[in-house]
This record gives C-alpha cells, sequence and structure tokens, in this order.
C-alpha cells in the first residue's frame, strides 16, 4: 500500500504568467492593466505608420514599450508573416520585426500558422494551411530559419478555419506537432479559436487534445468574438466567456502542463465598449485563478 | 496536391474570380457551394469597413448614406492590391475615390485624403473644389447626420495646408476662379508647391 510518504515529488511545474495584447496609443488602459499581468503582447503591423511607401514602427510606441520592458516581458505576435505562403513570406513584416527587435527587449516571437498572401495578391483574410507533407515541410523550415535569424524562441499558433477542411496528411493536432517536432518551434494554443472550429467545423476538440503533444504548447489565448449568421468569429470583441476559461484551465492542468503565459486578447477598438475596468477585471480574475 | 496551386484556386475563390472547372477536385467544388465562402468573403469586407469607417470617417460616411459604401469598397478590393496594413488602407482607398463617378464622393474624399497628409507632416497646399457649399455637409458627415438638402450650386474651394490655424479653410469661388482651377497644378507660392488634386464636384 502506498502513502504519501512513498509517493515521488511532485515535479515543479512553471509559474504560469498572465499576459494581454496591447496596441499602444492608451496609457489609461496600459496604467490598469500592467498591476495585473506579467507580460504584454504586442503586434508590430499595428504599431506601424505609413512614411510614404516605407512602412517604420511608432515611435511613441516604442518609447512606451522600452519603458516597461525591464518591468514586463515583451512578446510579439505577428499577423501579416504569412509563413505558409507557397512563394515566400513577407519582407514587410520581416522589416518591422527587425526595428522592433533592435529596440525592445523581447521575450519570443509567434506567427499564425496560415498565409494571407498569394502570389503577392493579398488575401483580406488570414487562411490555415492545408495539412500536407509539403506544407508541413516548407512552415517548418522557415519557422527554423526565424529561430536561427532572431536567437529567440519562435511560436506558432493554431488559427480557425474559415473555408473547409481539405484532405490532408495529417490531423489538425498532428499537424501542429509535425511543424513543431520539425523546426523546434513552440505553439501557443488559442482555445477560443478552437471553439470556432468546433462550432463552425465540428472540430472534436477533446480528440484534438488528446493527439497534440503539449510539450510544445508554450503560450496560450483566450479571447471572444462574435456569431454572425450563425459562424463564430474570430474578431476579439469581447471579455472571454467562462466556458473559454474552463477549457483554458483543461489545457493547462493535463496538456500544456509547460506553457508559461496565458494571454487575453482583444483589439483595441473593442477598448470602448469592454472598458478599462471590465479588461483589468478580467486580468486580475485571472492572476487569481489556480489554473494547475 | 501542390500548395501553390491549392493556394491560387482558393485566392480565385475569396476573389470571385475562379470557378473550379470539371479538372478540378471535388473539394474545390464543396469550397465553392459553402456558406463558408460567403461568410469569409463578407469578413474580408468587414475588415476593411472596421478600418476605414474609423479612419476615413466623413467619406464612409457620405458613402454609407449614398447606399454606395459596399460597391465602392468592392471595387477597390478589386482593383487593387492594397496591404492589410492599418496605415496603407486608408490612403490608398481615398485616393482611389478620386475617380469615382459621384463628384460630391470625389470632392470629400479628396479633401479627406488631403486633410490627412497635412495632419502627418505633408508640407503642400491641397486644393479641393466643390460645387455647393461644404461647410453644412462637412458638419452633417461629421455628425453622423443626414446631408442637408442641397442648395443652388454655389463653386467653393478648399484649401487644406498644415500652416492653416485648422488645417483648411473654405473659399467662395467667382466662376472665373474655378475656370482657372489647372494653374494652380504647377504653382510656387512662397516656397511651398501647390497642389490640386483636380477634384472638382459639378
Amino acid at each position: 500500500m502506498n502513502s504519501a510518504a512513498n509517493l515521488p515529488a511532485p515535479v515543479p511545474r512553471p509559474r504560469l504568467g498572465v499576459g494581454v495584447s496591447y496596441e499602444g496609443r492608451d496609457p489609461a488602459l496600459l496604467d490598469m492593466m500592467l498591476p495585473h499581468v506579467d507580460v504584454i503582447e504586442v503586434t508590430p503591423e499595428t504599431m506601424s505608420v505609413a512614411d510614404g511607401d516605407r512602412i517604420s514602427l511608432d515611435k511613441d510606441i516604442l518609447a512606451e514599450l522600452k519603458n516597461i520592458d525591464r518591468e514586463k516581458s515583451i512578446v510579439v505576435h505577428g499577423v501579416s508573416l504569412s509563413i505558409g505562403s507557397h512563394d515566400g513570406w513577407s519582407p514587410t513584416y520581416l522589416h518591422l520585426l527587425d526595428e522592433l527587435m533592435d529596440q525592445v527587449r523581447v521575450r519570443w516571437h509567434s506567427e499564425h500558422l496560415g498565409y494571407t498572401r498569394v502570389d503577392g495578391e493579398h488575401l483580406g483574410i488570414m487562411l490555415a494551411m492545408p495539412r500536407t507533407e509539403q506544407a508541413a515541410e516548407l512552415v517548418a523550415q522557415r519557422a527554423w530559419c526565424l529561430q536561427q535569424r532572431y536567437g529567440l524562441p519562435f511560436l506558432l499558433e493554431n488559427i480557425v478555419h474559415v473555408v473547409p477542411d481539405c484532405p490532408a496528411d495529417y490531423s489538425d493536432a498532428g499537424f501542429l506537432n509535425a511543424v513543431a517536432r520539425d523546426s523546434g518551434c513552440g505553439l501557443i494554443l488559442d482555445v477560443y479559436n478552437l471553439e470556432c472550429d468546433e462550432h463552425n467545423h465540428a472540430l472534436d476538440i477533446q480528440a484534438f487534445l488528446a493527439e497534440l503533444d503539449g510539450s510544445h504548447v508554450k503560450e496560450l489565448h483566450v479571447a471572444c468574438g462574435v456569431k454572425h449568421n450563425g459562424l463564430m468569429l474570430d474578431v476579439h470583441s469581447r471579455l472571454p466567456r467562462p466556458c473559454t476559461m474552463d477549457l483554458a484551465q483543461q489545457v493547462l492542468r493535463d496538456i500544456a502542463t509547460e506553457a508559461e503565459v496565458i494571454v487575453y486578447e482583444f483589439m483595441p477598438e473593442a477598448v470602448p465598449g469592454l472598458g478599462n475596468v471590465a479588461i483589468a477585471n478580467t486580468l486580475q480574475q485571472m492572476r487569481q485563478r489556480e489554473w494547475r | 496536391m501542390d500548395l501553390a496551386s491549392h493556394q491560387r484556386i482558393l485566392l480565385g475563390l475569396m476573389r470571385s474570380s475562379y470557378q473550379p472547372g470539371t479538372g478540378d477536385a471535388p473539394y474545390y467544388h464543396r469550397v465553392a457551394g459553402s456558406p463558408d465562402l460567403q461568410e469569409a468573403r463578407g469578413n474580408v469586407l468587414l475588415w476593411r469597413v472596421y478600418v476605414l469607417e474609423r479612419t476615413c470617417v466623413l467619406t464612409v460616411e457620405l458613402l454609407r448614406q449614398a447606399d454606395l459604401l459596399e460597391e465602392a469598397l468592392l471595387d477597390f478590393i478589386r482593383q487593387k492590391n492594397i496591404s492589410p496594413f492599418r496605415e496603407y488602407q486608408p490612403l490608398a482607398f481615398l485616393d482611389f475615390l478620386g475617380g469615382h463617378d459621384d463628384p460630391l464622393v470625389v470632392s470629400v474624399s479628396q479633401f479627406e485624403l488631403a486633410l490627412m497628409k497635412v495632419r502627418e507632416g505633408d508640407p503642400c497646399r491641397y486644393m479641393v473644389d466643390w460645387s455647393y457649399d461644404p461647410t453644412p455637409i462637412l458638419q452633417a458627415l461629421a455628425q453622423r447626420e443626414p446631408l442637408p438638402d442641397r442648395a443652388d450650386p454655389e463653386l467653393h474651394r478648399t484649401e487644406i495646408a498644415g500652416e492653416l490655424p485648422y488645417l483648411f479653410e473654405i473659399k467662395r469661388l467667382a466662376r472665373d476662379s474655378a475656370n482657372d482651377r489647372s494653374k494652380f497644378q504647377t504653382a510656387l507660392t512662397r516656397g511651398s508647391r501647390y497642389k490640386s488634386t483636380g477634384a472638382t464636384s459639378q
């Protein structure tokens, strides 16, 4: 009969940090959020300004980030690298990333596992990769290059499926596992995106989680959007639903036991409707929650 | 399935510029007929509106009131391969509307474009001509109220420059002045290059 004294000591798990997306130019909101977070997630494209044909980072926002990059971790989360485009990724995005990395201390950077351009033409939306051997190899190679280029961890996020799935060599989780394994990159698991895929395309979340190699997951995302024409949209305009938080908790306890951060994402345009206080309260609740 | 071909077909489906044929895999026929694709196309439009209604306030309000917004945006998306970067879209959209059929859309969009440029430090002086007094038109659009009933045509010109107290001023034109519009396109005054957008609402 086992006694408590004979059981192996539990392996200590890394403390889970709380993060939030922030696009700059709202110091009042930032002041309210900072006491409740460890990580600030920034997106280079939304902190950029056009200067003729050139695009560069807004100097005021850079100054804001430099002010807090010793106190809080900064993580970069891009949307327009288009890592999965057959004809190459976006040099404009990399130019912005170079500029940001030169000026701000960054803990890691990440992108979405999808593509936004084809033959230089903008889709206007992000599409998920076909889960083929060819696509996995292409993305893994580029993810490896990005890690070499910046000498920092690089993560890829599962995105919502906008159109029906095509015939594939991998399952959803199997594709993520293969890309992470072959490139050495980490993963972001966006649990709201899983809920969207469950609602819109009948994804079996529990089967997905059972197959996912959670050791690659470093970061979780929670968010909430709206339903339109019966479909759930990934627009980050609301406070996370309790069911999303519960799913995140299940993932953190059972699957992504090494994950270091959970980030609440919202669009700046949603702030007036959400209210600074409600956002800060959400972060405070996330900070106080026993996730594991 | 080759990745390049797959992505090209989906781009064509997203833009309604490709119809799967007998040689295409059943998957692409399924996507073409799916409600998801319709929703995705709508989302592309909504994302553009989302950015533009916050940046091109006057022009989007005018297009909405005239029930021209969707048509103008679809034309814009079809004809211009504009990056989804928020910073590029407003300037490109307003510039695109310089060729619109409706003269009031041309005047409002080119006025807003010039205002946006001088706010960002552009040293040029821009001129936009109007067939009606722009004051009540701009007031109504800024407050999202219905446009006033148009009075008799009355030629006006807005000048937009960073050195002006409110960044622009409105002048009533004599007919002869309006006919002289072309001279402003190349004129140099006090060392600053005058630019005319060429916009004249008739």
